[in-house]
């Protein structure tokens, strides 16, 4: 899991039928530079199924590839990414280089 | 399997049931030359006491977590399984 920003909502008209319902998000993943300096992520964001409600600038743990599916099992879901935990805090150290 | 050090910890209220009880480590994963990092850094479930500043093995088996965590539908990948002298 990597850890992301979430910067905005994703919402979908038309859809594949497993995904009717479903609660997207736009989240960044941050490097360690941008953990320790509170930085706004600057890599390209993704879409994140979220079953947790995470909100605008909350920093979620993002499950990618065939971990993100996981979570639907026995179901079988197109998914890639998936919110698997809201962050209270991320506590990083700064990098010594 | 990859070597990282441990960065920092991350603490979390609402998140996946397989996580509970869970303690979260921010590792940042290194190079082949063990100093540069490759990538942005990642959470790992930690059931060995890694500390901030170690240096630590991770698997990336999906499969060794559900069994680790006794959930089939844990969305966890990375899990500290080593800390090398």
């Amino acid at each position: 899991m990597r850890i992301g920003k979430v910067v905005g909502t994703v919402t979908l008209n038309r859809s594949h039928p497993s995904l009717t319902g479903a609660c997207l998000r736009l989240a960044v993943p941050m490097t360690l530079d941008e953990l320790a300096s509170h930085a706004e992520p600057a890599a390209e964001e993704l879409v994140v199924y979220d079953e947790l409600g995470a909100g605008h600038g909350s920093l979620i743990a993002i499950s990618e590839g065939g971990e993100a599916a996981q979570p639907f099992y026995p179901d079988m879901k197109p998914v890639d990414a998936y919110n698997g935990a809201i962050l209270d805090s991320v506590d990083v150290l700064e990098r010594r280089s | 399997m990859q070597i990282g050090t441990v960065v920092g910890t991350a603490i979390s209220t609402i998140k996946h049931r397989s996580l509970e009880g869970q303690k979260l480590l921010v590792v940042q994963l290194l190079a082949s030359d063990g100093r540069s990092p490759d990538g942005e850094p990642v959470l790992a479930v930690d059931g060995l006491g890694a500390g901030r500043g170690d240096r630590v093995v991770l698997t990336s088996d999906g499969k060794a977590m559900q069994e680790l965590l006794k959930n089939q539908a844990t969305p966890v990948r990375w899990s500290v399984i080593g800390i090398p002298d």
